[in-house]
């Protein structure tokens, strides 16, 4: 049987006094997109600075491919492309020259170059200094670096941070293709809908602890927080029929939608009990709430 | 390990302030070389003064020889200056700038790529002082002629000019080693911090208090002079004495490799425990 792609164990982390990561422990499988969330300072950018061995745990490990970071540093991290937060390079270099210095580490081929420049769409530009580049276009060449080694993980640390609206879409849509190509992906975000958008799979820390983790979907189906867009005239009647049905709790009214809280197996009652009461029913759209249910575990 | 020496290499010459130290040398020894030619018998006049009541000069003791042997000077303070602009920023300005995280994310151990930047370091310091010896020695003889060598030291010795190419050729082989040491040093300092700044000043701050101490005649100095590495700044001018004192240069030589050895030791610990954290 395979090793987990990614094995985090019992993982701590001080700086002085103040517990950065706290006995996390976690799994991540091959195949998966593994969503890594927490609010600002929750612990994210520690825990992978400790999985890259950037920095000493001090106590648990992380095991890669089944190999110890600790112990085995080199062959953990054979397969592991990375990009932590913003992508810094040689900004006077062009973007192949400082491909091809990574590439001269691992003695990867000089193709891979190309096709990583490709990959992310950079290759009419990989003559250019990289201190040319828009911030999107680094963060671009960032997963470009990452891919390089053609990993079994990737490892995307806040990819999106201070992009743009196009940027943001750019690189998600990166990460979903590669996704999409079988590739284990690692993505550590504060913003939630990126997270929903793009992962099979979660984990939510605060304060360096683990709150919960596993498939998006059944997390969010394990709560009573499923949010219902209902498009219905008219909308005030509606409105006091679902709060007549013990629907009061978190009945908005907003831009013509009424939103309810309702978990799916209570859609087809409200539907027809709206119906009966002769209000025309438009639309009924279940939107799963990550942002309720992240609030709801961190506060 | 030789691919990762050779991406430093291009890392350190992709950067305008390693061409600083070339840049100065290329400039100050023409313009120092120039003054020379240009002031010829004042500054002749100035050379031989002490020698005026005792001996009798015939010809020129100006040439190239004489202009190198002054200029060598410039490797108390002026040359370590520049070797530190490029060694202080080989760890600290890749941890300032960000790039170290990249880099250390790669299966390669943090010790390889230490002695990468480390030997990068080195060659670079290499560079620069062959640079110094082509620009004083090589263009200073073209420009000024060679001949026999006056150096003054405890009266004055004449080195004739075969004699005297010999010493140059140690002169600049052990201020190569010396500058070794000053760039060990920097390297430590930028192993410990993460701006590109603060080595240099460490350096050079340990070094001018270093070159206090050892030629400041006070007691108390007298009694740490001996195990302080700056004291063994002046081999290279031992070596234009006669006879070379070679015992004395060992030593200086030893002292000076402990503490090169120390530095990169000291810079070993740090980086291979070091939390990479920007």
């Amino acid at each position: 049987m395979k090793p987990p792609v990614l094995d985090i164990s019992n993982l701590s982390k001080s700086f002085r006094q103040r517990k950065a990561v706290d006995d996390l422990t976690f799994r991540v499988n091959e195949g998966e997109v593994y969503g890594f969330l927490g609010p600002n300072g929750a612990g994210k950018s520690t825990t992978i600075r400790l999985m890259l061995a950037l920095i000493r745990p001090d106590a648990g490990d992380v095991n890669l491919f089944g190999k110890s970071v600790r112990r085995q540093r080199n062959r953990a991290l054979r397969g592991v492309g990375a990009l932590i937060e913003e992508a810094d390079f040689y900004g006077n270099l062009s973007a192949r020259t400082n491909l091809r210095m990574l590439a001269r580490m691992e003695k990867l081929p000089g193709k891979r170059i190309e096709e990583v420049l490709e990959a992310v769409r950079l290759r009419d530009r990989g003559d250019d200094r990289v201190k040319s580049f828009s911030h999107g276009m680094k963060q671009r060449l960032g997963i470009a670096q990452a891919l390089l080694s053609n990993p079994g993980l990737l490892v995307l640390d806040e990819p999106t941070t201070g992009l743009d609206p196009r940027g943001m879409k750019e690189v998600r849509l990166l990460i979903r293709d590669l996704a999409a190509q079988g590739m284990t992906i690692f993505l550590s975000s504060h913003l939630l809908h990126e997270v929903e958008q793009v992962c099979t799979h979660l984990a939510i820390i605060n304060r360096g602890r683990l709150i919960t983790q596993g498939n998006i979907a059944d997390l969010i189906h394990q709560t009573n927080l499923f949010t219902t867009e209902i498009r219905a005239t008219p909308l005030e009647k509606a409105e006091r029929i679902l709060k007549a049905e013990g629907f009061a709790d978190g009945l908005q009214v907003a831009d013509g939608v009424l939103k309810v809280r309702a978990r799916s197996d209570q859609l087809p009652a409200i539907t027809r009990s709206l119906v009966e009461q002769q209000v025309q029913v438009a639309a009924v759209i279940p939107r799963s709430s990550l942002e309720d249910y992240f609030l709801s575990l961190i506060e | 390990m030789t691919r990762l020496i050779y991406n430093e290499l291009v890392k350190i010459f992709g950067k305008w302030r390693s061409y600083i130290g070339f840049a100065a040398i290329a400039i100050l020894i023409p313009l120092i070389l120039w003054g020379i030619s240009k002031s010829g018998p004042a500054f002749e006049r100035d050379v031989t003064r002490s020698l005026q009541g005792g001996f009798m000069v015939v010809g020129s003791v100006v040439n190239g020889f004489l202009a190198t042997h002054w200029i060598l000077n410039f490797l108390w303070i002026h040359i370590p200056f520049l070797i530190t602009l490029v060694a202080g920023d080989v760890i600290a300005g890749e941890g300032a700038a960000g790039t170290l995280r990249i880099y250390l994310t790669r299966p390669v151990s943090r010790g390889t790529v230490l002695t990468a930047k480390l030997s990068a370091t080195f060659i670079y310091t290499a560079l620069l002082i062959l640079f110094f010896a082509l620009m004083s020695l090589g263009l200073g003889s073209l420009w000024l002629g060679t001949g026999d060598l006056v150096v003054f030291h405890q009266g004055v010795l004449v080195l004739p000019k075969q004699v005297a190419w010999v010493r140059f050729l140690l002169a600049f082989g052990f201020a190569t080693g010396m500058m070794l040491v000053v760039a060990a040093l920097c390297f430590m300092f930028s192993a410990m911090v993460s701006n590109a700044i603060g080595p240099i000043i460490g350096a050079m701050a340990v070094i001018i208090i270093g070159l206090a101490i050892s030629t400041i005649p006070i007691d108390w100095f007298a009694a740490i002079k001996p195990y302080i590495f700056t004291t063994y700044f002046d081999i290279w001018q031992q070596v234009f004495f006669d006879p070379i004192p070679w015992g004395k240069i060992g030593h200086g030589a030893l002292v000076l490799g402990v503490y090169g050895m120390g530095f990169v030791l000291i810079s070993y610990l740090i980086f291979l425990r070091k939390d990479i954290l920007s």
